[in-house]
């Protein structure tokens, strides 16, 4: 990090604080400018005086910290607040109007990559592999041979389960729409790949259960509380253990929460999923499988762009795209375990995070 | 800045090229006597001051707000005095002050006092689906409470809900089209107009009749606010916005309902002010309304003094019997009603020769036809105060000499006619921040608490992409 750029994390940080202070001045939760966590609000507001054309959104937030700080009533704690407002503004109005340099970095995305980080990837930092695939491409069975080779978590349902405790909810209300078919009650793999379709629509409810729901979910509706909780307990997770993820939008939970990881998208031609899911799940009818896997599709294209705005499946998204059809499913772990032990940092990093 | 301009310019050609003069009809004494167009320029220029310097000079706007507000007064007031003597001057100024602004004022002090010390706490997050529930809750409060009762007492909850939120200035620019203004058109409690027509002779629950516009115009709305703001809920989300649901289960607290006590004496006392007037007890044998002699023929009616004496008694023993620490938690400043009360003693002021000059022109408009009233009346009301409009374009209905309709004091009216009359005052105050008093106080407690509202231009932008377009369905519809 640049002295610049340090200097810039300092006045983000310092912005952050006057809110606080404003905000414990008051006693009041309501009208706080910054909303967030403390460390998301500051690489926020640090991205905001970067980026030249953001500029303008900082000068509002410190107009709204302002107005907040002139209403607080104690005579001797405004002036102390407003001083150190004024000397933030000056600051800020200083600014150079960018930093920005012609490099096609992605100074975001790059610090988030484990291959890139070498420096930045602190020892504190987990190994996380975050898997999206396409269905019958055997994604899930990579990601599975992948875990166990570096011999970390794996998960998938897991989470869903988990979300469901947290949530107090029974599981017969509650469909899996963040990834992909499971069944439960077999201990192998193959658990993965069962008959229940991953999208289907919630059973009606009554209106007395919709009410109940409604104070279940504090007025969400049910899918979008249960991908705040998976948000939740993915980042939970991210600081406690290495771990293989599929699917569930984990890629860009983790971006937003800045938490170091890989993302890997893993598809095949359509034929060779169609020809495989009828091989694995004994499908007859080809028409149908073809049927299946292009609404799965669309529906995972639906899901990941509703809760994270990106376009599932786009190679600009991910780290790593692997057609698995060219590779195998052995050969995909191979490739990304080659990927993973090709730079020396990189290896090392990955092997020590893996034995955390 | 050049937008800025070419508003300026534009109102100012608007009122050059006029023609010059224009008959005023204040009474019968003043009906011959001619109100020069340019004398609506101080309006026209604090008008302007709302709507541009804030942009251009936020902290210098936030401080001198008075000295704008006393430079376009005195504006008005000097020529005015100087062409119709200081009498007239000082008596057309208290008319408005002591007659509309004292019981406005008060008015919106009582629910601004009492609302703030109510305080909702709980972990319902906000969604375009709870947002949708508060917005309806509130729209079909605002005809019991009034809509400034509604959107006090609602503002707080629904920018708590929605704190985990980045992109929300939107549902507050909603909630002034609905709470603040559609959702009142149901009786004479809901908006000042409909209580002047009240007091005019039209039934108390005669608004109901306007059922099927409000709730045409509030499912249409909702719709239009849900697509918005479900894509904004989404951008939230996607950014990694997430609301604090840890804990399963919701659990809401309201403390200070007790409150609810004082906005009932609140609203008893605005339809006492609409029903007393008219006993013989308030009446003097020539017919005025008895009060207090302020100056030439300038009186403070007992029935405003009866009005105002009960809402500050409830904003006092609403503050009284309330916790201070339920106004903290509801951050309450006096910054909002500050910022209100000054801007709306200029507004009043100024808007004085509009006024006049819409009574005297009333009649002679040409409008008969219901789209006609509906439109002429809310745009008008955009800008000058809705309770005025209503009553000019009523008593140019009553005197067109319609043979059928609802009887009123102002003669027969026809329903389809009072029903565009009473839509286009009450729905188009939506239509700018100063349309409605509500609108403005709306805005002053969100930028208080953390929202970037639009600038007057921007929220007049929203108000042409959504509710013109629902205006131009209700003229097809309901007004045609």
């Amino acid at each position: 990090m640049s002295n610049e750029e340090k200097n810039l994390h300092e006045l983000a940080g310092r912005i952050y604080d006057l809110d606080e202070e404003v905000y414990r001045e008051l006693g009041s939760s309501l009208g706080r400018v910054f909303n967030g966590k403390k460390e998301d609000c500051i690489e926020e507001t640090f991205r905001m005086m970067h980026e030249r054309n953001q500029a303008y959104i900082l000068r509002n937030e410190l107009a709204l910290i302002s107005n907040m700080a002139r209403t607080i009533q104690d005579r001797a704690a405004r002036h102390r607040i407003m001083v150190k407002y004024d000397e933030i503004l000056k600051e800020v109005t200083e600014l150079p109007t960018s930093f920005i340099k012609g490099d096609i970095l992605d100074q975001k995305m790059a610090k988030l990559n484990m291959l890139n980080l070498q420096s930045r990837f602190s020892k504190n930092d987990h190994l996380i592999i975050c898997i999206g695939r396409t269905y019958g491409c055997g994604g899930s069975e990579i990601g599975f041979t992948l875990a166990d080779t570096l011999k970390i978590n794996y998960y998938d349902v897991e989470i869903f389960d988990e979300v469901l405790k947290r949530l107090e909810a029974e599981k017969d209300y509650v469909h899996d729409k963040g990834g992909y078919p499971y069944k439960e009650g077999e201990d192998h793999q193959s658990r993965y790949l069962s008959t229940v379709p991953a999208f289907a629509p919630a059973p009606k409810s009554t209106i007395k259960e919709k009410l109940r729901e409604f104070s279940r979910y504090h007025g969400l509706p049910k899918k979008d509380a249960i991908f705040f909780n998976q948000s939740d307990l993915i980042c939970d997770m991210a600081k406690k253990e290495d771990f293989v993820v599929m699917g569930r939008c984990a890629d860009a939970i983790l971006t937003n929460n800045r938490i170091p990881h890989i993302s890997i998208f893993i598809t095949a031609p359509l034929e060779q999923r169609v020809r495989r899911i009828m091989e694995v799940r004994g499908y007859e009818n080809e028409k149908e499988a073809k049927r299946l896997l292009t609404k799965l599709d669309k529906d995972h294209v639906k899901y990941y762009k509703f809760y994270t705005g990106r376009n599932w499946g786009k190679a600009r998204n991910y780290d790593l795209c692997i057609n698995s059809a060219s590779y195998g499913i052995q050969g995909s772990v191979d490739l990304i375990m080659r990927m993973l032990k090709k730079d020396g940092d990189g290896k090392e990093g990955s092997e020590e995070n893996g034995k955390k | 800045m050049k937008k800025c301009m070419m508003f300026l310019g534009s109102l100012t050609a608007a009122v050059l090229c006029s023609p010059s003069t224009a008959l005023a009809a204040e009474g019968a004494k003043a009906a011959s006597t001619p109100i020069p167009l340019w004398l609506c320029i101080p309006f026209a220029g604090l008008l302007f001051c709302i709507a541009v310097l804030p942009l251009i000079k936020p902290e210098w706007w936030e401080s001198h707000q008075p000295l704008a507000v006393a430079f376009w007064s005195c504006l008005f007031i000097l020529p005015f005095g100087f062409f119709y003597g200081p009498g007239r001057a000082v008596e057309t100024v208290l008319e408005c002050l002591i007659n509309d602004y004292l019981t406005f004022i008060v008015l919106l002090f009582g629910l601004f006092c009492v609302s703030g010390n109510i305080t909702m706490e709980g972990d319902l997050a906000g969604s375009p689906r709870v947002n949708i529930i508060l917005l309806t809750i509130g729209t079909l409060l605002s005809s019991w409470i009034g809509t400034t009762g509604a959107s006090m007492l609602l503002i707080r909850p629904v920018i708590k809900m929605n704190a985990w939120r980045r992109n929300r200035s939107h549902i507050m620019v909603f909630f002034i089209f609905l709470v603040s203004n559609i959702g009142g058109c149901l009786t004479p409690i809901g908006d000042p107009p409909l209580l002047m027509g009240f007091s005019r002779g039209v039934p108390f629950f005669w608004s109901l009749h306007l059922f099927p516009i409000m709730l045409f115009n509030m499912v249409l709305i909702l719709f239009i606010f849900y697509r918005v703001d479900m894509k904004r809920y989404r951008r939230d989300m996607a950014r990694g916005r997430k609301p604090d649901i840890s804990r399963p289960g919701t659990k809401i607290r309201i403390r200070g309902l007790h409150n609810l006590i004082f906005i009932a004496m609140i609203v008893a006392a605005v339809i006492l002010s609409g029903m007393l007037p008219d006993m013989p007890l308030f009446k003097t044998p020539e017919g005025h309304v008895r009060g207090i002699h302020i100056f030439g023929e300038v009186a403070l009616g007992f029935p405003a003094l009866i009005e105002i004496v009960i809402i500050l008694a409830a904003a006092y023993l609403s503050f009284k019997t309330t916790s201070p620490e339920i106004r903290k938690k509801n951050h309450f400043t006096w910054g909002a009603i500050k910022e209100v009360g000054i801007l709306f003693i200029g507004i009043f002021i100024t808007m004085q020769p509009a006024l006049a000059i819409l009574k005297g022109m009333g009649s002679q408009l040409g409008i008969t036809e219901p789209f006609q009233m509906f439109w002429v009346t809310g745009v008008l009301s955009s800008f000058l105060d809705n309770t005025p409009t209503y009553l000019v374009f009523l008593t140019t209905a009553g005197a067109i000499g319609f043979t059928e309709g609802l009887v009123t004091s102002l003669g027969q009216v026809p329903v389809k006619v009072l029903t565009a009359i009473s839509c286009g005052a009450v729905f188009m105050g939506a239509n700018t921040y100063i349309g409605n008093a509500p609108n403005f106080m709306v805005k002053s407690i969100a930028d208080e608490n953390g929202i970037h509202m639009p600038s007057f231009f921007g929220y007049m932008g929203w108000s042409l992409a959504v509710l013109v377009p629902v205006f131009l369905l209700d003229t097809v519809l309901f007004f045609r």
